[in-house]
């Protein structure tokens, strides 16, 4: 492996790689953002929603968390597409993730919410406070503890996820390192700097993942 | 996920697609009304649909859809490329997100019955890649030395049985990667790589004088382009452009195109009776 050569390579395709790695971190957090929206929601209908609530959102969350990533991102962009829905590889591959995000985070919260002992729902409603209120200052605190640690690991399961895009022509970094390997035959070389981007995008979310848990930890 | 799998999905995904793609316009006119072509292809496949360094798409099969492009609008950069992967091709096309595919597609009979094929423009097969200045002249010293010779060849379940269909007696020698395939030729653990015939071509162009052609080939199989089925005029138009390239007023375009990306100088189809019919 001559390391000189490779260093000229990576650092003559440094704006393709850095394109990639800007398109893989774009598609990561708008389905991360998006998918936690909508899992925080699904999470609360999934407690405190009726029976036929319960029931149908159920059925969405199964269905989603029994499929594999890669089926969804084919569905979203040829079952839409034939179903009038026109959406980009970007759009349909994003959105594919976001639900697929959005049903584990809705499983998440879910938990976090049941291990919250009844009794302080109940001393809550006692003084008076709205279920919003009774939400905002006495379950989403103590639950935020519990959704965070696993929260990060669907977030950085999202960004590897990501990868499968390449497969509906989204040239996020992955596809953009074969494109340069292709050029240059550097495949062992340029598939390990993929590595180190991700691993670093990953750590970099872990990071993140841990300050947080230190603001909402019980202070000593 | 297993290839298998994924190319099971994709097909289901296609079936389904199929089924409810209705049959629009006439597909030769929609594409000159739209003023592009939109071209299903890869972008990592040297010499045939790749990035080079400033991150244009080139290759052969670039330069085909380009041909198809100057047909219709005399204008060879007026089409816009959908990047796809290899499994993609067959679903691209029966949901019409591309006008056609040309991305090396190796024509089947099982194949043919899901999208159309034109008329080939290439036709791949095997070859061996020797050093220029490695111990073996050719293809029959490679026979001659029997077991003696020892092949690189890139990771394949088939792999084996294709080499000694060549060189009964050869050393098959897997390896993970093309890099690591050509690595093994330059360092002398293996005396030739067995590849495909348009790759060797493409990698002496890059070096030249340092590789040589064992000059057999083997495993011939027809690249095609291919479009969606029932668009018969559409496909007539293309097989025209294809055709012509080959033998008629685009030849020069053609001729270019093959000597840039395998090296070779194509002779002139010879004036008079053509060709194709003798």
């Amino acid at each position: 492996m001559d390391f000189a050569a490779f260093l000229d390579q990576a650092w003559a395709s440094r704006n393709l790689i850095l394109a990639g790695l800007g398109r893989t971190i774009l598609i990561s957090a708008i389905a991360i953002f998006f998918g936690t929206i909508l899992g925080v929601a699904i999470g609360v209908l999934l407690t405190y929603g009726n029976i036929v609530v319960r029931f149908v959102i159920r059925i969405y969350t199964d269905f989603l968390r029994g499929t594999p990533v890669f089926v969804l991102i084919l569905a979203c962009f040829y079952i839409l597409s034939v179903a009038g829905v026109d959406l980009t590889p970007f759009q349909a591959g994003t959105f594919a993730l976001a639900l697929f995000c959005s049903s584990h985070v809705g499983e998440i919260v879910r938990g976090a919410l049941k291990a919250i002992p009844v009794g302080q729902t109940e001393a809550a409603r006692s003084i008076g406070l709205t279920f919003p209120q009774i939400f905002r200052y006495v379950l989403m605190p103590q639950a935020m503890r519990q959704i965070l640690p696993t929260w990060v690991n669907t977030a950085t399961e999202i960004v590897k996820a990501s990868t499968l895009l390449s497969i509906i022509g989204v040239v996020e970094l992955l596809l953009t390192i074969q494109q340069i390997i292709s050029r240059t035959y550097m495949t062992l070389e340029f598939y390990f700097l993929a590595g180190i981007l991700y691993f670093i995008v990953d750590f970099a979310i872990e990071r993140a993942g841990r300050y947080f848990e230190r603001r909402v930890a019980i202070p000593d | 996920m297993p290839n298998k799998l994924k190319i099971a999905s994709l097909a289901a995904f296609a079936a389904c697609a199929m089924a409810y793609g209705a049959q629009a316009q006439d597909k030769l006119q929609e594409v000159l009304d739209r003023g592009k072509l939109i071209v299903g292809t890869g972008s990592t496949n040297a010499p045939w649909h790749f990035q080079d360094a400033e991150g244009n798409l080139v290759g052969f099969d670039i330069d085909m859809a380009k041909l198809v492009a100057k047909g219709l609008f005399d204008d060879p950069e007026a089409i816009e490329f959908v990047n796809q992967s290899g499994d993609a091709r067959i679903p691209n096309l029966v949901t019409d997100k591309v006008d056609i595919t040309c991305q090396f597609m190796t024509v089947t009979a099982g194949r043919a019955q899901q999208v159309e094929f034109t008329i080939p423009y290439y036709r791949e097969g095997v070859g061996l890649l020797l050093m220029a200045d490695g111990e073996f002249a050719d293809y029959d010293a490679l026979k001659a030395a029997g077991g003696d010779v020892t092949v690189s060849v890139l990771q394949n379940v088939y792999a084996e049985d294709m080499v000694h269909a060549a060189l009964p007696e050869a050393t098959v020698d897997q390896y993970e990667s093309v890099d690591l395939m050509y690595q093994a030729l330059n360092s002398g653990r293996a005396d030739a790589a067995a590849t495909d015939q348009s790759s060797l071509a493409w990698f002496m162009t890059q070096s030249p004088g340092r590789y040589k052609d064992a000059g057999y080939g083997w495993n011939p199989q027809s690249y095609s382009c291919a479009v969606k089925p029932g668009e018969q005029r559409w496909l007539n138009f293309v097989n025209s452009v294809f055709h012509e390239a080959m033998t008629g007023v685009e030849f020069n375009t053609y001729a270019a195109s093959f000597k840039q990306w395998f090296g070779v100088d194509l002779d002139p189809p010879q004036i008079g009776f053509p060709i194709e019919y003798r």
